[in-house]
């Protein structure tokens, strides 16, 4: 049907370097019946819930995964996102909706993929944080979801069934301590982009 | 021959082709198969199974389709359903699977008799499922950021086949794992969930007949939420005494869920809830202050949420957590009330004040102390007297006049308004009017007219009327507005006396009671009956009332049963009054059975019963029956002596004749064996050893007839009937009355008449002279004035025999005229002679009176009668006392009559004398 499952940008998402990928395809919306009207209610609550969590959520990483208190000063050199890639976020309130989708969509997308590549490595390098952990799974989760309906709403609203999307650096391979401070450079810029997303989106999101 | 040989050779071919293993497979080579082998079917269906045999049969065996034969089990297939294709093929139909059963096996018949098995197969027969319904999910919070959706479905019919659920959920775009029911078919959980994606939601049911799927749920997880419920609860008091605060933690982020809350509280001890109102709760929180609470009072609070805009489901309620309130001033005086002794001196009152404690919503907080304050009403100058008391009553000594009593209660906070009571010198007032109860469930009603005038306050006292104690008195107050109040406490079965008091502005009415039950039973036992008096047809029958505790409840009635052992049972009531009850009209001398039975409203007990046995005879019947027989009796008696008193003269012409004196008789003159000597009056002279010769004198005068005939017999009449017979001669006249001798009787006849008539018509005596031991007997005269043979042998040799016994005593009297007054009073039997019949020689000289001709009575019998006899004698002693005994001279004589020398004396009867022969 020209639609890539969501599956296969999981696994794309695994690839060493960063790609392209189609992310939807094809003439039909997928899963018509559930693209309701409800569905940019529900996107907006998603933006709210990752806005509500992401400082909480590097909060637990910095402590949980480096065994510090709190979030030490040297975390904001570890953590410094500037030299690691994430999806640009231009949009304001003044830009139109299909374009804020759309860099919802990539900016998701690269979240999703990012904090599935932290869980793992996580589950793998600090398997007893538990609360970490679980953040983490609940984080991406949302992330899964919102990735669903902004797919819906590109659809239905746009006829978008092509996004191309960037994904970041995978951790393979690395050592510890890299996929740790790369999990926490992500997580870091997670929580400034997610809050700007939040306060851009909102207007955008809401029922017109 | 040669068939039974070929179908042995088939058989043993089956056997062997089924037992040898296969070279090829190592297994059982059959003669042939089924199709379709092992079948599901739908139950209901129709089916059609084919038995192929295989060629290498037929060749050995001779076997051919025709030869087989269907079965169900052991249940042989009607060969109507069979159908034989060819040589080789056999099918079977049943056009209803219902009626099959496994397994199904093809057989043959050999040798039209031997049936061996080809082929058999399983057969499931089953149902396709239905499709699931009434698919309902709810996402129930575990944790904190753990959710697990639960989905619950109607499975549909058994289908008795393996069949598999399957709960399959999904995104536009993405299909999740499904989710396998585990033990159930109705039911499964998924823990992965996203809130916020719409996600559909259904059911698989799949089995070897086909596979159906439930509607599609479509559904937000985020609505279909039950939240863990408000967890840390805490309730803290504020600055206020109606205020708490609470204060709680929400398990559910903010932004994954808005939560709206329900407050609920009650007070410790009360099992009813208030809510705080929906409204106030409706948004996101953490805390809220519960206002509108009862100073210093425990409250307990729980909480519960659901999603702020009622989609989803509410929280379970909260762990319970309880506060208290800060204290306040008491919001009302104590009711106060009094109880006034006047036993001592009526013009002295001990007056006991007593109060109630306040309820803890009026005491708001701990009372520390009561502050009376009491007030002479009746004079200004005398000082006002307070009093701190920590207990609820108080006595006080007071002359008697009117008070005004006021109390207060304190407690931290500060001071009850006060509560007064006056209490006057007299109750004079109005009481209230038509005192009436209803029991109402538990409570007991009680209800009243106001007097006329304003009332301010009612005191209702009540209390439990016992036999055993007193009555402890309860009391509440009413307000005056009402006329009614509910008595709680109020024991069923238990009777209460309840009395209202109406207290005025200045004074206080009299107070009014009434009896009453909040709810009444039939009596614990019966009253115990027992008699007070029986009589011939009535009884008193008694008992005790019941003790208030027996009672139950109101007695409405007694009721008496009775009956006899086979009567009927009578019933009468009676008034619950009463405690005596006349039984009448019952039987005499007839055994009763009585019980008493006591009767309340809803019900009655029976006593134990009491048997009694009424009189034979009624009051004074005894007494109507013997007195007057007695007074009868003795009537006749004093009747017969004044009779006899009054005719003795008669009686003694009649029973004693007088005898004329033979000594004074001529014969004595011309008798010359006599010699003049002789003087009868003398006896002592003649005997001076107290032994004379029998002499019989017989007086007869000539001027009374009667004295020969009737009235001399009558005597002997009464003797006859008196039975007065004895051995030994009769005396005839003198030996009855006096019972002169109990060896000599009168030889009376039961023939009256004809002793009548012989002594009328004869008339004789005998005069023997007879000597004395020897003595010369003295010359016997006999006199008659019959012809006839007097003395005959017969009625001798009687007395002779009847008397033998008692020959050796002879007995005989001697009574002379001269010599009755004198002897009077004289026992007869001092001058009884005993004579002894020595010899024949030794005659005793008798005077025989021959009344009749029957002869004196054997001994025996005469011993017997002595008795009888002397009781006569001393009836007849009694009524001839004073009289004159005329002593007749009875004597047996064993000689005949023959023998004796014999005169016989002429008796001129006109003349009443004796003429000489």
């Amino acid at each position: 049907t020209g639609v890539v499952p969501f599956v296969a940008l999981l696994l794309l998402q695994r690839r060493p370097v960063a790609g392209r990928a189609l992310l939807v395809t094809g003439s039909g919306c997928p899963g018509h019946g559930l693209c309701r009207s409800n569905v940019l209610e529900q996107t907006r609550r998603q933006v709210a819930v990752l806005n509500a969590t992401a400082q909480e959520l590097f909060s637990l990483y910095v402590s949980g995964a480096w065994g510090w208190p709190g979030v030490p000063s040297e975390s904001d050199k570890l953590c410094n996102p500037a030299g690691i890639f994430f999806p640009a976020f231009r949009v304001n309130r003044t830009s139109e909706r299909k374009e804020v989708m759309v860099a919802m969509y990539k900016l998701f997308a690269f979240l999703n993929t990012s904090l599935g590549n932290i869980t793992r490595d996580q589950e793998e390098l600090n398997p007893m944080a538990k609360e970490l952990l679980e953040r983490l799974h609940n984080t991406t989760k949302t992330t899964r979801g919102l990735i669903s309906n902004l797919t819906c709403l590109l659809c239905k609203n746009y006829n978008i069934f092509q996004v191309d999307v960037r994904y970041g650096d995978s951790s393979k391979g690395k050592s510890a301590f890299k996929k740790k401070q790369q999990g926490c450079q992500v997580l870091r810029k997670y929580v400034q982009v997610i809050g700007q997303a939040a306060r851009v989106l909102l207007p955008h999101l809401s029922p017109s | 021959m040669f068939s039974r040989w070929s179908w042995v050779a088939c058989g043993f071919y089956l056997v062997l082709n089924i037992c040898s293993p296969d070279a090829s497979s190592g297994l059982v080579q059959s003669c042939g198969h089924i199709i379709p082998e092992s079948p599901v079917l739908a139950l209901g269906s129709n089916f059609t199974a084919l038995c192929i045999l295989n060629e290498s049969c037929l060749d050995f065996g001779n076997i051919y389709a025709s030869q087989i034969i269907w079965k169900i089990k052991n249940r042989l297939v009607p060969k109507e359903q069979y159908r034989e294709i060819n040589r080789t093929v056999s099918s079977v139909t049943f056009n209803d699977t219902s009626s099959l059963a496994t397994p199904l096996t093809c057989n043959i018949l050999a040798d039209g008799q031997m049936e061996q098995n080809i082929y058999g197969i399983t057969v499931t027969v089953g149902l396709a499922p239905e499709k699931p319904k009434n698919l309902s999910c709810i996402v129930h919070q575990v944790s904190r950021f753990t959710y697990v959706m639960t989905c619950t479905w109607d499975p549909g019919r058994h289908t008795f086949l393996d069949t598999q659920f399957k709960l399959r959920y999904s995104w536009p775009e993405e299909v999740f794992p499904d989710c396998i029911p585990k033990d159930v078919n109705n039911s499964c959980s998924i823990t992965d969930i996203q809130f916020f994606v719409n996600t559909e939601i259904w059911v698989e049911a799949t089995n070897a007949l086909g596979k159906a799927e439930s509607d599609r749920l479509v559904v937000d997880p985020i609505d279909i939420v039950k939240p863990l419920s408000p967890q840390n609860v805490s309730v803290t008091s504020g600055i206020l005494p109606t205020v708490l605060q609470l204060t709680w933690e929400n398990w559910i982020s903010y932004a994954v869920m808005t939560l709206k809350f329900n407050i609920r509280y009650r007070i410790v001890g009360d099992t009813d809830w208030m809510e705080v109102p929906s409204e106030d709760t409706a948004s996101p929180r953490t805390s809220f202050s519960v206002q509108g609470l009862r100073p210093y009072t425990k409250y307990i609070f729980s909480i519960r949420c659901m999603k702020e805009d009622g989609q989803g489901y509410w929280s379970d309620w909260s762990e319970e957590k309880i506060g208290t309130t800060i204290e306040d001033q008491p919001s009302k005086g104590p009711p106060i009330w009094r109880i006034i002794d006047t036993s001592h001196s009526p013009a002295f009152w001990t007056v006991h004040l007593i109060w109630k404690a306040l309820k803890p919503f009026e005491a708001n907080g701990v009372i520390l102390q009561y502050e009376v304050t009491v007030r002479d009403k009746s004079s200004l100058s005398c000082p006002v007297k307070k009093y701190n008391v920590t207990s609820t009553n108080h006595t006080l000594q007071l002359p008697e006049g009117t008070y005004e009593v006021t109390l207060v209660a304190r407690n931290s906070v500060g001071a009850s308004p006060p509560s007064v009571l006056l209490i006057p010198a007299s109750n004079s007032k109005a009481p209230v009017k038509n005192l009436r109860t209803l029991p109402k469930h538990d409570k007991l009603w009680v209800g009243w007219t106001a007097p006329n005038s304003y009332v301010l306050k009612y005191v209702i006292e009540w209390c439990l009327v016992s036999s055993s104690s007193d009555c402890i008195i309860e009391w509440q107050i009413a307000q005056g507005d009402v006329q009614g109040v509910d008595l709680k406490g109020i024991k069923p079965f238990k009777c209460y006396l309840i009395t209202v008091y109406p207290l005025y502005a200045d004074g206080q009415g009299s107070g009014q009671s009434v009896k009453a039950y909040l709810k009444q039973d039939r009596p614990s036992k019966g009253p115990t009956v027992q008699t007070k008096k029986v009589g011939k047809a009535e009884a008193v029958l008694t008992w005790n009332h019941l003790t208030v505790e027996e009672q139950n409840g109101f007695i409405r009635n007694y009721t008496i049963l009775y009956k006899t052992i086979d009567g009927n049972e009578t019933v009468v009531t009676v008034d619950p009054s009463k405690t005596e009850y006349t039984l009448s009209s019952l039987t005499s001398d007839t055994l009763y059975t009585v019980r008493m039975m006591a009767s309340t409203d809803n019900g009655s007990s029976t006593g134990p019963d009491f048997t009694f046995t009424t009189q034979k005879f009624g009051k004074g019947e005894i007494e109507a029956i013997v007195v007057p027989v007695c007074l009868a009796f003795l009537l006749i008696v004093l009747l017969g002596v004044l009779f006899c008193f009054n005719k003795r003269d008669l009686i003694k012409k009649h029973i004693w004749p007088i005898v004329p004196d033979p000594s004074k008789s001529n014969i004595a003159q011309w008798s010359p064996q006599v010699p003049a000597k002789h003087n009868f009056n003398s006896k002592d002279q003649m005997y001076p050893e107290g032994s004379f010769t029998d002499v019989s004198v017989v007086e007869i005068e000539a001027d009374d007839k009667k004295s020969f005939s009737e009235q001399d017999l009558k005597p002997f009449d009464l003797l006859k009937k008196e039975k007065s017979t004895s051995e030994g001669h009769s005396s005839g006249i003198g030996g009855s009355s006096c019972m002169s001798s109990p060896r000599q009787s009168v030889s009376d006849s039961d023939e009256g008449e004809t002793t009548q008539n012989t002594s009328s018509t004869v008339q004789y005596s005998t005069v023997v002279l007879n000597g004395y031991r020897d003595q010369t007997p003295l010359q016997v005269f006999s006199r008659s004035e019959s012809t006839q043979p007097l003395l005959d042998s017969e009625e001798r040799s009687e007395d002779h025999s009847g008397g033998a016994d008692s020959t050796a005593q002879r007995q005989q009297y001697f009574r002379q005229n001269g010599q009755d007054e004198t002897n009077t009073d004289r026992p007869c039997f001092e001058r009884t002679k005993q004579i002894t019949h020595a010899d024949e020689g030794d005659l005793v000289g008798f005077v025989q009176l021959q009344i009749s001709g029957q002869s004196s009575q054997p001994l025996g019998l005469g011993m017997e009668k002595n008795t009888q006899e002397a009781a006569l004698s001393s009836v007849l002693q009694t009524c001839t006392e004073g009289q004159t005994v005329r002593p007749g001279t009875v004597e047996e004589n064993p000689l005949s009559v023959d023998e004796m020398p014999k005169s016989y004396l002429p008796q001129t009867v006109r003349q009443g004398g004796y003429m000489p022969q």
